[in-house]
């Protein structure tokens, strides 16, 4: 059932009223609430997943952290906004001309830049910042400040399902984001590309000796996660709004999922990813909305106190 | 000749003498506002490159500590009157005791795991400040009376020597202190970590204390800086003082001059600053500085990876080869 056009998500007001409870700041919600948050977080966290799956790949493959990810969000988020706004084009069809564009961009980044480091391990943070900042600074210039959004008919639908509403953005923001995760998946474990990938992540000079190219294979890698970009990009710009400093608050969310879910581990960025959501959107309920993103952070804090490594992540002696 | 062109006796006692004179001389509020905002700019990469450039682990969330700073000397200021200009240096202790907690727990992570806890650690002190509205009056920020001593304000055409003087004893101190670590069996230790943290401790080190305390040291700078700042501009807000973008800032200067010197991110940041304000200046507030300065960043990294006082330093070195060779062969 399609409902009319209600607010995508439950507002702070709107939540008080299924409120029970409430204890100083901290608020009791209903177990009606509660599973309504839940089905939000999830669905939020699964967009999140989707966002830092190419950044967490990137890592794998290459041990490059790709600071500039978040840049490459709001490029994604841009290009959608101008095909809608010129063209009229649905931001889920734009996807498929804007990630092209973008593993065009990735793969030309990788192959004349960051491939001409020395260490990238150690350097890469700084080079692809410089990068985020240079895309910032661009992206300004030529889009201003303003805040923008793409707001196709169906952004402001809910469906009701058994009493749950489900924005009808947010519930496509997550299949898209589970398609994408199933794609990758099926590349890395069914092509030739996806197992030298995955020898390239095990042992990047056995891989060589075996006869992977390993400069092609990054190349590649890098193309396709900032492909995953596009994808992330243009289910930003329909679910929150944007302008070009908005990169490093993404940048700093999707860093912060797969630090939590253990560097380059993709089942490790999906948990995480679904974890903070949830996390993110239970402190919306319980404390207030202004306090949720500070959780994220706490958690992430938290966490690496008993497991540096990360949630799957695996103990490997990195130099610093 | 090129030895002692590259030696402290010159340029120690003759950049003194010029910062100085500096504001007797420019009596350009807007020269005088650059030469302060470069001080500061040297203070916090030379502080940074504590951690950052001796041992190794880029923080880019130093701008938490700086804003820590900030706040703490505004609300002392606002709430018991105590003067910035004193107060700072004991503020700062607080400082660098929360950046002692922080750093024990975020120096468990290595490499870029590190890098990311700290810029989450930077919009974790934002948010906080942000919400805390009670005391931090929110993102509507905390204002700070006008410059001035006792009952005494300032007047405006000389409202920035204090700062430009009180900023140049840090500057110096600062360069002391970088220097002394330097020196000392602790920094030794440091850039033992920094070159291989596991062989560090086989050989005895205790490299979770050291980087802790490295993390303290430059924390303490940070505070301080922050604290003159809240009171140079009267005037702080969340949004503005506890910015990734200064955390970046000072990391970039550090390695444009040469990160893990002594000398480098002075060097960085009498080149940076003064190019940043005249881009802005030049194009106005629009983003267009931000592409330049991350272009500027992209060449020198690409080009220079090892900045400019270490590759000027290898130049020499090889000069001095080839004349030593000559005059060996003649």
């Amino acid at each position: 059932m399609l409902g009319q056009a209600v607010l995508p998500a439950l507002t702070q007001r709107q939540s008080l009223l299924f409120c029970q409870r409430s204890f100083g700041i901290v608020t009791l919600p209903s177990t009606h609430l509660l599973i309504q948050t839940v089905i939000l977080g999830m669905l939020v966290g699964g967009v999140y997943a989707l966002m830092s799956s190419g950044l967490t790949l990137i890592f794998g493959v290459m041990r490059v952290i790709n600071v500039a990810h978040g840049a490459f969000l709001i490029l994604g988020a841009y290009c959608t906004y101008w095909l809608f706004q010129i063209a009229g084009l649905d931001p889920l069809i734009s996807i498929a001309l804007t990630a092209p564009v973008l593993f065009l961009l990735g793969w030309l980044v990788q192959r004349y830049v960051l491939s001409r480091l020395d260490n990238p391990e150690r350097s890469s943070v700084l080079i692809t910042f410089a990068l985020a900042i240079t895309m910032e600074g661009l992206m300004g210039t030529f889009w201003k400040t303003t805040l923008r959004s793409v707001k196709p008919e169906y952004a402001s639908q809910v469906i009701e399902f058994a009493t749950y509403r489900f924005p009808v953005t947010r519930l496509i923001g997550f299949s898209a984001a589970i398609l994408v995760l199933l794609m990758l998946y099926i590349i890395l474990q069914r092509t030739n590309l996806g197992r030298a990938i995955r020898a390239t992540i095990q042992d990047r000079n056995a891989a060589q000796l075996v006869g992977v190219n390993v400069q092609a294979v990054s190349a590649m890698t890098f193309g396709i996660g900032i492909a995953t970009a596009a994808a992330g990009g243009s289910l930003l710009s329909m679910i929150y709004s944007f302008n070009a400093s908005s990169q490093t608050d993404w940048i700093t969310r999707i860093l912060s999922v797969i630090v939590l879910g253990g560097m380059g581990s993709l089942p490790g960025a999906l948990v995480a990813a679904l974890i903070l959501g949830m996390m993110e959107q239970l402190t919306a309920v319980v404390v207030t909305l202004y306090w949720s993103p500070i959780v994220f952070y706490l958690f992430l804090f938290l966490t690496l106190i008993f497991r540096p490594q990360g949630l799957m992540g695996e103990i490997t002696r990195e130099k610093a | 000749m090129m030895r002692l062109l590259l030696s402290n006796r010159i340029w120690l006692p003759l950049g003194l003498a010029i910062l100085l004179a500096y504001p007797l001389v420019q009596r350009s509020q807007y020269y005088q506002h650059v030469m302060i905002m470069t001080m500061m700019a040297a203070v916090l990469s030379s502080s940074w490159n504590i951690i950052g450039g001796y041992a190794g682990y880029t923080s880019l969330g130093h701008a938490a500590f700086f804003g820590l700073g900030g706040y703490l000397v505004a609300l002392a200021h606002n709430h018991f009157d105590w003067h910035p200009f004193i107060s700072t240096w004991f503020l700062a202790v607080i400082v660098m005791t929360v950046a002692l907690i922080l750093g024990w727990i975020s120096l468990r992570t290595h490499g870029s795991a590190f890098v990311v806890v700290t810029i989450a650690m930077v919009f974790i002190f934002r948010l906080v400040a942000l919400n805390l509205s009670s005391i931090t009056n929110g993102a509507r920020g905390l204002t700070q009376p006008r410059p001035g001593w006792g009952d005494v304000q300032w007047s405006p055409d000389f409202i920035k020597v204090p700062f430009h003087y009180m900023m140049l004893v840090l500057l110096c101190l600062t360069i002391f202190a970088s220097w002394r670590i330097r020196q000392s069996k602790f920094g030794l230790g440091l850039i033992a970590i920094r070159e291989d943290e596991g062989k560090a401790e086989a050989v005895g080190i205790n490299t979770m204390l050291y980087k802790v305390l490295a993390f303290g040291f430059s924390a303490y700078f940070m505070g301080v800086a922050g604290g003159i700042y809240s009171y140079f501009f009267t005037y702080i807000d969340p949004q503005f003082i506890f910015d990734v973008f200064t955390g970046v800032t000072m990391v970039l200067i550090a390695i444009l001059g040469g990160r893990g010197t002594l000398w480098g991110p002075v060097l960085g940041a009498f080149i940076m600053e003064p190019l940043g304000n005249w881009v802005i200046g030049t194009f106005g507030g629009t983003q267009i500085h931000l592409a330049v300065f991350g272009g500027i960043l992209l060449v020198v990294m690409l080009f220079m990876p090892q900045g400019i006082l270490p590759t000027i330093s290898n130049v020499v070195k090889q000069r001095e080869k080839a004349r030593v060779a000559n005059a060996v062969s003649q």
